[in-house]
């Protein structure tokens, strides 16, 4: 069954594509959502296996959601991915790594294969615990 | 008149106008020096008041029946005397506005005189009468304002300066703010693009294979967009370093394995020297390989029209001692005595660089290049990470051989 993704970011193309490439395989089902402010809805009614999360967003940022998220009992221990452009390859910055209070964080602009590896990897994990 | 001279105490040194001595008194006690000269008698002295006493610091009995020569110096003396003559003969008076003579403790005295000629028909002679005004003070205190005033030029030009340099690194603030913001929203649609291209990329038309070059072309483009974005926002920002003891040998070695390929393709030879018992160095090693990959890319370019290709790495230590620093230069503020610092030089016998090139090439978005092959950040980037670490970079044109020397001058850590 295919794993079931929520990809929070407020840049519509960039989720729209997002989509058709992990779908397009049929090993995930995407769902996205591009307000912040109603992201916790969207995670509750559709309970995915893993959340792609966008840093920089207007409204609650991506700290925030992921803030909300744990206080949840349904969604704590589902695991983030956040997206972001404020790094870049190979590099942490200080700020972005704080924000993503300690889910892994892939710079924008991301590769598919890289961006799968990680879902991947997030994935065997939460199976695993 | 006479009430008040009965009632009141007539102070001593006011002259009973019944003695007949009070025009001496008056003299004396004039806040002028006043002097006079008999021109018919060799301009010798007639009249000596106390306060040409104390301005001169030559009591009246040496003064009296002298000439100017016997109690001046020579050079003053003339001066005086040419002076002299020539109010005598103008019968008029003159003023000198600043004249300066010398007292016997060895100071200066600067003096405002009138020199007014008087005819004295009783006795048939001319009188050469001069009233003088002490100004050394004000003329000290004009001194001191004039100094006062070049010392104000020069601090003023070293604000101006300073200002200037603010100005810059307030350009650089600004920059920096504006380049993170930039690499923010140029990063997401470069996202939106490479998601794009990947899509592409599984549904590839088999019969048309230039569908894969013009992917891999986008994807390319897509890569180099970033790098500069990041070049960019690397240039204009104080990031945090994770330095480590670092040795340089190693580092070194790994970074030409990180760059064989493009020292293959150009046909480069490298020579590595270390010296021995090199110290380890503070380093950020991610940082460090960006500045040796940028210089090795830099060499391997002024070097495309030549047919032997060389780069030459030498790493060495040197002890910081007193004739080796620079006095009044950066490297003394730097470096302390004492200190191990440890010198990477990389030269190539390349093009070198021309005159008028060689003081831009660390100002960003400076390049030789032609668009896409730099971004003119390279230079920028390197010298930023070097003083980040504390360290030193130069770059000049080899001497005795063609091409560049670029030299990075780190610090080893201080012993405690």
């Amino acid at each position: 069954m295919a794993h079931k993704v929520l990809a929070i970011d407020d840049e519509a193309g960039f989720t729209r594509l997002l989509k058709m490439n992990l779908e397009k395989d049929g090993l995930y089902e995407v769902r996205v959502e591009n307000d912040s402010n109603i992201a916790l809805k969207a995670a509750l009614e559709f309970m995915p296996d893993v959340i792609l999360l966008d840093l920089v967003m207007p409204g609650m940022d991506g700290g925030d959601v992921s803030a909300l998220f744990q206080t949840k009992p349904q969604l704590k221990d589902i695991p983030i991915i956040m997206l972001t452009a404020l790094i870049s390859q190979g590099e942490t910055s200080e700020d972005a790594v704080a924000l993503a209070g300690g889910n892994p964080v892939l710079p924008k602009p991301v590769k598919l294969d890289t961006l799968i590896a990680c879902i991947e990897e997030v994935l065997k994990g939460s199976a695993a615990s | 008149m006479q009430e008040i001279s009965r009632n009141k105490k007539v102070p001593k040194n006011v002259a009973n106008v019944s003695d007949g001595s009070y025009l001496q008194t008056v003299i004396d006690n004039l806040p002028v020096a006043l002097f006079a000269k008999d021109a018919g008698d060799d301009f010798r002295f007639v009249l000596w008041n106390k306060e040409q006493e104390r301005v001169t610091t030559i009591p009246r009995e040496k003064a009296l029946g002298k000439v100017d020569s016997q109690i001046f110096s020579a050079e003053i003396a003339e001066y005086f005397r040419d002076v002299d003559r020539a109010v005598v003969k103008r019968g008029k008076k003159v003023v000198i506005a600043e004249e300066i003579i010398d007292t016997d403790e060895g100071g200066e005295i600067y003096l405002k005189t009138v020199k007014v000629p008087i005819r004295d028909e009783e006795r048939d002679r001319t009188l050469l009468v001069g009233i003088s005004e002490d100004i050394t003070e004000r003329v000290e205190a004009r001194e001191q304002l004039k100094k006062l005033n070049e010392n104000l030029f020069e601090k003023n030009k070293e604000l101006e300066s300073t200002q200037m340099q603010l100005i810059q690194a307030a350009k650089m603030e600004s920059i920096g703010r504006l380049a993170a913001g930039v690499a923010h929203e140029v990063k997401n649609p470069l996202a939106m693009l490479l998601m794009g291209v990947e899509y592409l990329d599984s549904g590839i038309d088999p019969d048309d294979e230039n569908i894969e070059i013009i992917l891999n072309e986008m994807r390319e483009a897509i890569e180099r967009a970033d790098d500069i974005v990041r070049g960019l926002v690397d240039f204009s920002s104080d990031r945090q370093l994770a330095k480590e003891e670092t040795e340089l040998e190693s580092l070194i070695n790994h970074i030409l394995l990180l760059t064989r390929h493009e020292l293959t393709r150009s046909s480069v030879s490298v020579k590595t020297t270390f010296d021995k018992n090199l110290p380890t160095a503070l380093l950020d090693s991610r940082k460090f390989e960006q500045v040796m990959i940028n210089l090795i890319l830099n060499a391997i370019h002024a070097m495309k029209d030549i047919k032997s290709r060389k780069i030459s790495i030498n790493v060495s230590k040197e002890e910081i001692e007193e004739a080796s620093l620079d006095v009044g230069a950066r490297t003394a503020r730097k470096f302390r005595l004492g200190d191990t610092v440890i010198h990477i030089d990389l030269k190539d016998n390349g093009t070198g660089i021309s005159n008028e090139d060689i003081e831009k090439v660390f100002d960003p978005f400076f390049t030789t290049k032609s668009t896409g092959v730099g971004t003119g950040l390279g230079l920028s980037v390197v010298r930023k990470i070097v003083e980040l670490h504390g360290g030193e970079i130069s770059i000049r044109n080899r001497i005795l051989k063609k091409g560049a020397h670029v030299r990075i001058t780190l610090v080893a850590p201080r012993s405690l």
